[in-house]
C-alpha cells in the first residue's frame, strides 16, 4: 500500500511546483473574482446522479497601499549650491492601478538647517540617470500624478537650494511624501466602489500614504599649505647669498568633513633661484623630476616649477609634507 | 377468475414501469447543492461581549479567510445513498489547515483530484525526499456521507481559504 502511494507523489512534483511559484508580492490583482461551485455525487437505490451547485463567487477588493523609500542615504553638498537633489522611489504596494499625490517638505524638526525648496521642486527622474538632467520632467500636483499598477515604482528627485549661512556638519532634512488618491486613513478603512473596475477600495497596513526623509550633509573641505624654509650657504653659515641653498618644506591639510579630490600642489620656482635636480619629495619619498609615474614632476614650461599629485585629501589622510631645494642665483 | 388475475398482473406491471420512471427522475434533481461565501466578522452582542458572525463576503481584500460552505439537501421522498460532496479550493485561495469540516462525513483532500487521502496522508517527492504536502498544495476536498442522507435532511461541509 506505502508503494502505489509514492509512486502517485511522484507524478505530481511538476503540478506542485508550479503552484508553488506565483507567490504574488501583492495578492490577488484588484476586480478578480473568485469563483466556486461544488458537486455532489449520490446513489438512490442503484440509480446514481450528480448534482452541480450555483457558483458563488467574491470579488477581491483593492488594497491601497505604497511605500516611500529614500535611495540616497546623505547627499553631502556646500553651503550655498543650488539645485541639489535627493533620489526617492514610490512603489504602489497594493493590488491594482492607483494614482498618487507627491508632496515635498523641508521645514522639519531636528536638524540644523532647513533646505530651500527649488521651483520646481520634484521632478520624476525620467531618464532613469539618477540624478536631475534636462530630460526629467517636473511633477505638477493634479496634473502629472504617477499612476502606478500594482508593484510598479516611479523614481522621484526633490530638489532643494542649500543656504549660504550653514556650516560643516550642519544637516538638513527633506521629505517625500506620497499618498493615494482614493483615499488614505486608518487600515481597513473602505471606499466603496471607488477601487479598480468598481470594486471597493480598502485601505492597506500603510494607511495608503507613506513618507521618506532625507538629508543633506554638509560637507566642506580646505586644503591649508603652510610653507617653510631654512637656507644653507656655501660657507657653512645660513645667510641667503649667491650659491646658497634654500630647502623649502610645505605641509599640506584638509581639515573638515569633505574630500578635496585631484588635489594638486603646484610651487613656481622664485625668481633669481635655480631648481636643484632630485631634491622633489613627497613624505620623504623621492619623486624623479620627469613626468611619469610617480606623483611629482618639475618642469621649466611654462615657467620652471615643482607638481606634486596628492588625489584625494580629507582630514584623515593626514597632513603630506613636500620637499625641494633651490639655489640663490 | 382468469381475468381478474390478468388484470392484476397488468396492474402490477404499469405500477412497477411507473415506479421505475419516477424514481429515475427523482434521483436525477433529488439533491440539490448550494455554496456560500462568508467572512467572520467582530460584532458586539446584546449582552455587551465580543462574538463573531458570518457575513456573506461580496469584496474581500488578499490576506482575508474565506468561510466556504456546500450545503446538499436531499428533495425526494426516498434516502440517497453514497452521498459524496466534492470541492475544489478556489482559484487564487490557499487552503487553511484542516480546516475542511463536515458532520457525519469523512474529509479526504487531493492535490491532483483523483488520489484523495487524509491530508497528512499525501506526500510530495522533493530533492528526492518524500515529504507531507502543504495546505497550499491540497486544491480539492471530497466530503463523503458515511450514512444516507435522509428525505428532508441535508448534510454540509465547509472550509477555511484565505485569499492570496
Amino acid at each position: 500500500m506505502r508503494l502505489p502511494r509514492l509512486l502517485v507523489a511522484a507524478g505530481l512534483i511538476s503540478l506542485c511546483g508550479f503552484g508553488a511559484t506565483p507567490a504574488l508580492a501583492v495578492g490577488v490583482a484588484a476586480g478578480t473574482s473568485i469563483d466556486n461551485t461544488a458537486q455532489v455525487t449520490y446513489t438512490v437505490g442503484s440509480v446514481s446522479a450528480t448534482a452541480t451547485s450555483n457558483t458563488t463567487s467574491v470579488t477581491v477588493a483593492e488594497i491601497l497601499d505604497v511605500v516611500v523609500t529614500l535611495q540616497t542615504p546623505s547627499v553631502p553638498v556646500i553651503a550655498g549650491s543650488t539645485q541639489q537633489e535627493m533620489l526617492y522611489r514610490v512603489t504602489n504596494t497594493g493590488n491594482g492601478p492607483e494614482t498618487f499625490h507627491l508632496q515635498m517638505t523641508s521645514t522639519l524638526g531636528g536638524d540644523e538647517f532647513d533646505p530651500v525648496a527649488a521651483s520646481p521642486s520634484i521632478y520624476f527622474d525620467t531618464d532613469g540617470s539618477g540624478d536631475l538632467s534636462p530630460g526629467d520632467a517636473p511633477y505638477v500636483a493634479g496634473s502629472n500624478d504617477p499612476v502606478l499598477n500594482a508593484d510598479a515604482f516611479v523614481t522621484v528627485l526633490l530638489v532643494n537650494d542649500i543656504p549660504a549661512a550653514v556650516v560643516d556638519g550642519n544637516r538638513g532634512f527633506s521629505r517625500l511624501l506620497a499618498d493615494a488618491r482614493t483615499g488614505t486613513g486608518a487600515p481597513g478603512t473602505t471606499f466603496a466602489g471607488q477601487g479598480a473596475g468598481g470594486t471597493d477600495a480598502v485601505v492597506g497596513t500603510t494607511g495608503a500614504d507613506s513618507d521618506a526623509t532625507g538629508q543633506y550633509l554638509v560637507a566642506g573641505v580646505a586644503v591649508n599649505a603652510v610653507k617653510s624654509q631654512t637656507v644653507a650657504d656655501q660657507f657653512g653659515g645660513t645667510r641667503p647669498v649667491p650659491g646658497a641653498r634654500i630647502n623649502y618644506t610645505i605641509i599640506v591639510s584638509a581639515t573638515g568633513t569633505g574630500s578635496a579630490s585631484a588635489s594638486v600642489f603646484s610651487d613656481n620656482i622664485p625668481a633669481n633661484t635655480t631648481y636643484v635636480p632630485g631634491t622633489l619629495r613627497l613624505n620623504s619619498a623621492v619623486l624623479s623630476d620627469a613626468a611619469d609615474a610617480d606623483a611629482g614632476d618639475f618642469s621649466t614650461l611654462p615657467n620652471a616649477r615643482v607638481r606634486v599629485q596628492l588625489g584625494t585629501l580629507t582630514q584623515a589622510s593626514g597632513s603630506q609634507t613636500i620637499q625641494f631645494a633651490v639655489t640663490i642665483n | 377468475m382468469i381475468n381478474q388475475t390478468l388484470k392484476f398482473v397488468v396492474a402490477v406491471a404499469l405500477f412497477a414501469a411507473g415506479f421505475a420512471t419516477q424514481a429515475s427522475a427523482e434521483s436525477q434533481g433529488c439533491i440539490a447543492v448550494k455554496t456560500t461565501a462568508e467572512v467572520e466578522k467582530d460584532v458586539v452582542n446584546d449582552k455587551g461581549q465580543k462574538t463573531k458572525v458570518l457575513v456573506p463576503a461580496g469584496k474581500v481584500i488578499p490576506g482575508t479567510e474565506v468561510v466556504w460552505t456546500v450545503t446538499a439537501n436531499n428533495a425526494c421522498s426516498q434516502p440517497s445513498q453514497n452521498v459524496t460532496i466534492n470541492n475544489p479550493v478556489p482559484e487564487h485561495m490557499t487552503l487553511v489547515p484542516n480546516s475542511a469540516i463536515g458532520p457525519g462525513s469523512t474529509v479526504t483532500y487531493s492535490m491532483d483530484g483523483k488520489t484523495f487521502a487524509a491530508a497528512d496522508r499525501l506526500t510530495v517527492q522533493e530533492n528526492g525526499v518524500s515529504r507531507q504536502a502543504r495546505a497550499e498544495e491540497l486544491k480539492y476536498i471530497r466530503w463523503e456521507l458515511k450514512g444516507s442522507l435522509q428525505p428532508g435532511a441535508s448534510a454540509f461541509g465547509r472550509f477555511r481559504a484565505v485569499l492570496n
